[in-house]
């Protein structure tokens, strides 16, 4: 379709910075599902804007009094940290464990 | 033959000395433990975790943008930057992008021929640091203790012209660093991490041409060796017509060489936006006026001031502002003895810096205070105490922690000036020593300073060495 | 006789607390109704459905009933010495399982974390069971809460709806709303996204409040929108809602997003009536909004009939009991609130989803990999749902350094407006000096299993009436307000100004009051027979 903001290309641009690998049909289907959203959100581009209208980050307006001061700077360990470890997928000798990235010698 | 020069760029990576990490109450030190034991939820990018930003962490960045004559942001935000990599636990690093905690800002580096080079300050911002990975058999292994370590990212201008400047700059932060308590700035122990962005050009001309980054250097020797390697390989390619390309370059400290990293990893759209779970950095007046109210003479002012107040010799003044504490001792010690400020500084840069060094400590950890080093100063100018035993009261009131005062009273250490004390031991020394005798009657004038010897060794080292010699001088004429 | 487990939590904890129930005895009664319409839990493989399946409510994936057994019996001992066990003491309650809790499964209904067990656990759930409640166990979600049917969690089957097993539930706090609904557990811990609390409670004739954004902590709920989420309580009645706010709001350390505001007692004024309060009535939450796929253009419709009734209803009788009823709101950027949302959750939760890599927990690819990179796409390819990929490349291509001005800045603007419109409502000083605005909560009653799954915008638009509140940041609430034609519950919503939760109770405990004796209030859940 001619009206398409995303494109087969463009699609795989964004599945290959997303880290994600997709089966041809799931991809499709999600291409295709991400064109109609973006229908939706067209309109947003229609919507007038005061040139004084801020983005709004939060909706509610954290003013100090309503803030949490920040830490103190206080040791406070976690208590098990090896629980963490424990859920890995691969571990080894107390580390986390990927597949390796490899380098290149410079001449 | 054509002249280059250098065109540099510093990135530095500063890891503050706080207690607790930047979001969550592990310890920010983890030097000495086991891989990821120092870890909790948040650090370890747990879901459902959140960051607790820690108030020191903020305090710090805003006394270091003061030093780098920065402007400070009153409202700053922090920013999320996207990327997949797996020291990064959460897939985006915690850092401050668009609005960060200051804005501008320089540091004038005195260099060793006698100039200056004002190096200007880009970026200057906190952000959380990674974990740290490894390669073993094909492998990567990860520890996670190191993330969420807090930092201050600060990036100079292209205003560094050789290694050597590179190198001043560095030596000067580090400098900095420690003397307003920011970081301890060991490098071996990556607190202050220095990336040099490097490019060459014909020298005259004003283009910037393609630089290469050159990351994980670990000393600032190192720095100077890798910046000066890589404008040699650039002037040679260049000279060869080859293109520089815009590489990122891995410094191997162990074989002092560079590699090639590979481009994948740094290329990238980070996608950065606010970080939705945190709020604006609010630093109002009350709290922005306190952290700066008793805010210290800097060292490079304070070189200057030595210079000029003190007449000291520039070596003299650098030496002693090469560390806070050293720089308060010598001042101190001059208020306290009131004299020729340049007699402190001998003594200082003679004596108190080789305790300082044998002992690994820093001034503050004296226990001869500034005041007792005046006095025995005092001592030696009064001929109460001769001057190796001055020297020697450095380190015995250091180790016993006792005034030098009470030290010459409890071991006896005055000198004596006692005429007939001293005429008692030369009759000694005469009446045992018949041949050396006859040969100093005999016009052997030189063996005046061995029957000095002599006696000081018979009395301790108490005696006072001139009276000594007049003493000596008499009974000798016989 | 009422089981104890259809009493409401108030009732519940008075009788633990007085010695006429055990807390043992409300957890056996829980357990016994879970066994009685829950029918298996969601699984990763789950097989072809049965008919039984299919007269089933599925609210949960992990029930807990060693922990719970635990708790309920350190209860029962400290009220037998005599100690004050906490507000809720004894009251059995679900969690939406995208709230970690130490040493269970944490899925998200998702593959991805199929296999994690949280080393931590959530600041509401931790606040629950200080309260003395009872936690029976995780109730199922849309994967990652992105869905408003709960069709899309990974954990099959999905729940279905109490009062017509072929309905949905909505979602994405589905099993929450569910459990509720049919008395597996009186109190069910939500969060709130577009709707996510408030959506599901219409849906199934519950009570559910999405808090102002900041007033219940975050910490340990697994992160779709950042600045949007909101845990919340999911309730049969007003009265509960209020006693579970109490036990969950405040600051708390660990979220520096939590505000410092003071919590009030919510049950203290609820029964004082809405004497002298301006409620709203804005058209622009009566017209819905939908894209025509025919036409590739956005469609406006009117509110089905039935709704609009309720709606109207309930002014009527809030007004009868001494409310001031303004009508003619405006409220001109209600229709934004999806296009808005589609730009600003996507870029949140591609961004939160960036930490499921297969590193450190949950799911890492079978295959053999000596790629790093390979190693992630194929973990994430297989273990993310299509609702977290659908979400995970949309935000990628708004946030996209050329696109983020035109898409992410623009809808963080237009989210300002949407605030501006609840801001000049609710001004005091200002021209109508709401209270509160009475709306629907959902543009339909439940919809039917499948009929909208698939069309990721239909499903988004769901969320239509409730998604403004979350990007404003103001409290919401859903109550039954009727059934519809075919029986099913219709959701009313009241929404306020930034803390007015105590006032949404007030009214909505009055509302509950004056149609005390209406004859819907007497159906029940299908399931229950």
């Amino acid at each position: 379709m001619a009206d398409e903001k995303i494109t087969p290309e463009l699609f795989a641009h964004l599945v290959e910075l997303a880290a994600l690998e997709l089966g041809p049909e799931e991809g499709e289907y999600i291409r295709k599902q991400l064109n109609n959203q973006l229908k939706a959100i067209e309109e947003l581009v229609q919507v007038p804007l005061d040139p004084t209208t801020l983005p709004a980050s939060h909706g509610v307006p954290y003013t100090p009094a309503i803030s949490a001061e920040l830490r103190e700077d206080l040791h406070n360990p976690f208590p098990h940290p090896e629980a963490i470890l424990k859920g890995a997928p691969k571990t080894e000798d107390g580390h986390f464990v990927v597949p390796d990235i490899p380098h290149e010698d410079l001449k | 033959m054509t002249e280059y020069e250098a065109i540099i760029g510093l990135e530095t990576h500063i890891q503050l000395n706080t207690e607790t990490k930047i979001f969550c109450g592990c310890k920010a030190d983890s030097w000495d433990d086991a891989p990821n034991t120092n870890i909790c939820p948040v650090c370890s990018g747990l879901p459902g975790s959140l960051p607790a930003p820690n108030r020191a962490v903020v305090e710090k960045a805003v006394r270091l943008a003061h030093a780098m004559n920065a402007d400070i942001q009153t409202e700053s935000y922090f920013d999320r930057k996207n990327y997949f990599y797996p020291d990064l636990p959460k897939g985006y690093q915690i850092t401050q992008y668009d609005k960060s905690i200051a804005r501008g800002g320089h540091m004038d580096v005195p260099m060793p021929d006698g100039s200056t080079r004002r190096v200007g300050i880009h970026k200057l911002h906190m952000e959380e640091d990674a974990g740290k990975t490894r390669n073993e058999k094909g492998r990567r292994l990860i520890d996670f203790n190191r993330c969420g370590v807090p930092l201050i990212e600060m990036v100079t201008g292209p205003d560094i012209r050789s290694a050597d400047e590179a190198a001043e700059y560095l030596i000067r932060l580090r400098q900095l660093l420690r003397w307003l308590d920011i970081s301890e700035a060991d490098m071996e122990k990556a607190h202050l991490r220095a990336d040099a962005n490097v490019s060459i050009r014909v020298k005259g001309e004003t283009v910037f041409n393609t630089k290469t980054e050159i990351k994980n250097v670990n000393s600032i020797e190192g720095v100077r060796a890798a910046v000066e390697k890589e404008i040699a390989r650039q002037i040679q390619a260049y000279e060869s017509g080859e293109k520089i390309e815009a590489w990122t370059l891995d410094w191997d400290e162990n074989t002092q060489t560079l590699r090639k990293m590979r481009s994948k990893e740094t290329e990238a759209d980070y996608r950065y936006f606010k970080e939705p779970d945190l709020l604006a950095v609010h630093l109002d007046e009350e709290w922005l006026s306190g952290l700066l109210a008793d805010f210290p003479e800097l060292p490079l002012a304070r070189r200057l001031r030595f210079i000029e107040q003190y007449g000291l010799p520039e070596y003299d003044a650098n030496i002693l502002t090469s560390e806070r504490s050293l720089s308060d001792y010598f001042e101190a010690a001059v208020a306290a003895y009131g004299g020729d400020a340049k007699r402190v500084s001998n003594w200082m840069m003679n004596d108190v810096l080789k305790l300082l060094n044998e002992r690994g400590l820093e001034a503050g950890a004296l226990k001869l205070t500034a005041e007792g080093l005046a006095d025995i100063i005092k001592l030696v100018d009064a001929n109460t105490v001769n001057t190796p035993t001055g020297k020697s009261l450095i380190e015995k009131a250091h180790d016993s922690g006792k005034t030098p005062q009470e030290i010459v009273e409890s071991e006896g250490l005055a000198q004596v000036s006692d005429d007939s004390a001293i005429r008692d031991i030369a009759r000694q020394v005469i009446a045992a020593n018949p041949d050396n005798v006859e040969k100093y009657r005999g016009g052997k004038d030189s063996l005046i300073g061995w029957f000095v010897g002599q006696v000081m060794r018979e009395s301790g080292g108490k005696a006072d060495p001139n009276m000594t010699r007049a003493v000596l001088e008499e009974l000798l004429k016989g | 006789m009422t089981e104890l487990c259809d009493l409401s939590a108030a009732e519940l904890a008075a009788r633990i607390r007085n010695g006429e129930a055990r807390a043992v005895d409300a957890l056996d009664s829980a357990l016994a109704r879970v066994a009685a319409v829950d029918g298996r839990p969601g699984t990763l493989d789950p097989g072809d459905l049965t008919a039984d399946d299919q007269a089933k409510v599925h609210a949960f994936i992990t029930l807990t009933v060693e922990r719970a057994r635990a708790q309920a019996e350190a209860v029962d001992k400290k009220l037998a010495q005599g100690e004050i066990p906490g507000p809720l003491a004894g009251v059995p309650f679900t969690v939406k399982d995208i709230f970690v809790v130490e040493g269970t499964p944490s899925t998200a209904s998702s593959r991805m974390l199929a296999n994690f067990v949280a080393p931590y656990t959530a600041t509401p759930v931790a606040r629950m069971e200080a309260a003395g409640a009872v936690m029976l166990g995780k109730v199922n979600l849309d994967e990652f809460t992105y869905g408003s049917s709960n069709e899309s969690s990974a954990f099959q089957p999905h729940p279905r709806n109490p009062w017509d097993t072929s309905r949905v539930v909505g979602g994405s706090s589905g099993g929450s709303a569910a459990a509720v609904a049919a008395g597996e557990g009186a109190l069910s811990l939500g969060t709130d996204t577009a709707g996510s609390i408030r959506q599901p409670a219409a849906f199934c004739g519950v009570v559910g409040v999405k808090p102002t954004y900041g007033r219940v902590s975050r910490y340990g709920l697994i992160a779709f929108g950042s600045s949007l989420d909101c845990p919340g309580p999911l309730a049969r009645d007003v009265t509960d809602a209020a006693l579970m706010l109490n036990a969950i709001a405040g600051p708390d350390a660990r979220d520096a997003t939590a505000v410092t505001v003071p919590v009030p007692d919510y049950t203290a004024g609820i029964e004082d009536g809405v004497k002298g309060l301006r409620i709203g009535l804005s058209p622009d939450f009566f017209k819905l909004t939908y894209y025509n796929h025919e036409s590739s253009e956005m469609e406006e419709r009117p509110l089905p009939d039935d709704i609009l009734a309720a709606v109207m209803q309930a002014a009527d009788k809030l007004s009868d009991a001494g409310a001031r009823i303004v009508e003619n709101v405006p409220m001109p950027h209600t229709r934004y609130g999806i296009p808005a949302y589609f730009v600003i959750s996507r870029v949140e939760a591609a961004s939160n989803l960036h930490r499921f890599d297969g590193v450190k927990y949950g799911y890492r690819t079978a295959d053999k990999v000596d790629d790093l990179r390979a190693m992630y796409r194929k973990t994430r390819g297989e273990a993310f749902g299509p609702q977290p990929k659908l979400r995970i490349l949309m935000g990628m291509y708004v946030s996209a350094a050329q696109y983020s001005e035109q898409y992410y800045q623009q809808a963080l603007k237009v989210r300002s407006l949407i605030r501006g419109d609840f801001d000049s409502v609710f001004d005091a000083s200002g021209e109508h000096k709401l209270d509160a605005l009475l709306t629907p909560t959902t543009p339909t009653t439940a919809f039917p299993i499948g009929d909208v799954y698939g069309d990721s915008v239909l499903m988004q638009y769901a969320d239509q009436l409730t998604v403004t509140a979350d990007h404003a940041g103001i409290p919401g609430l859903s109550l039954p307000g009727g059934l519809d034609a075919g029986g099913l519950p219709i959701g009313i919503q009241l929404l306020g100004p930034d803390f007015s939760e105590a006032s949404l109770f007030r009214i909505a405990r009055t509302y509950e009051r004056e149609t005390e004796t209406a004859a819907w209030r007497s159906a029940r859940p299908k399931v229950l027979g």
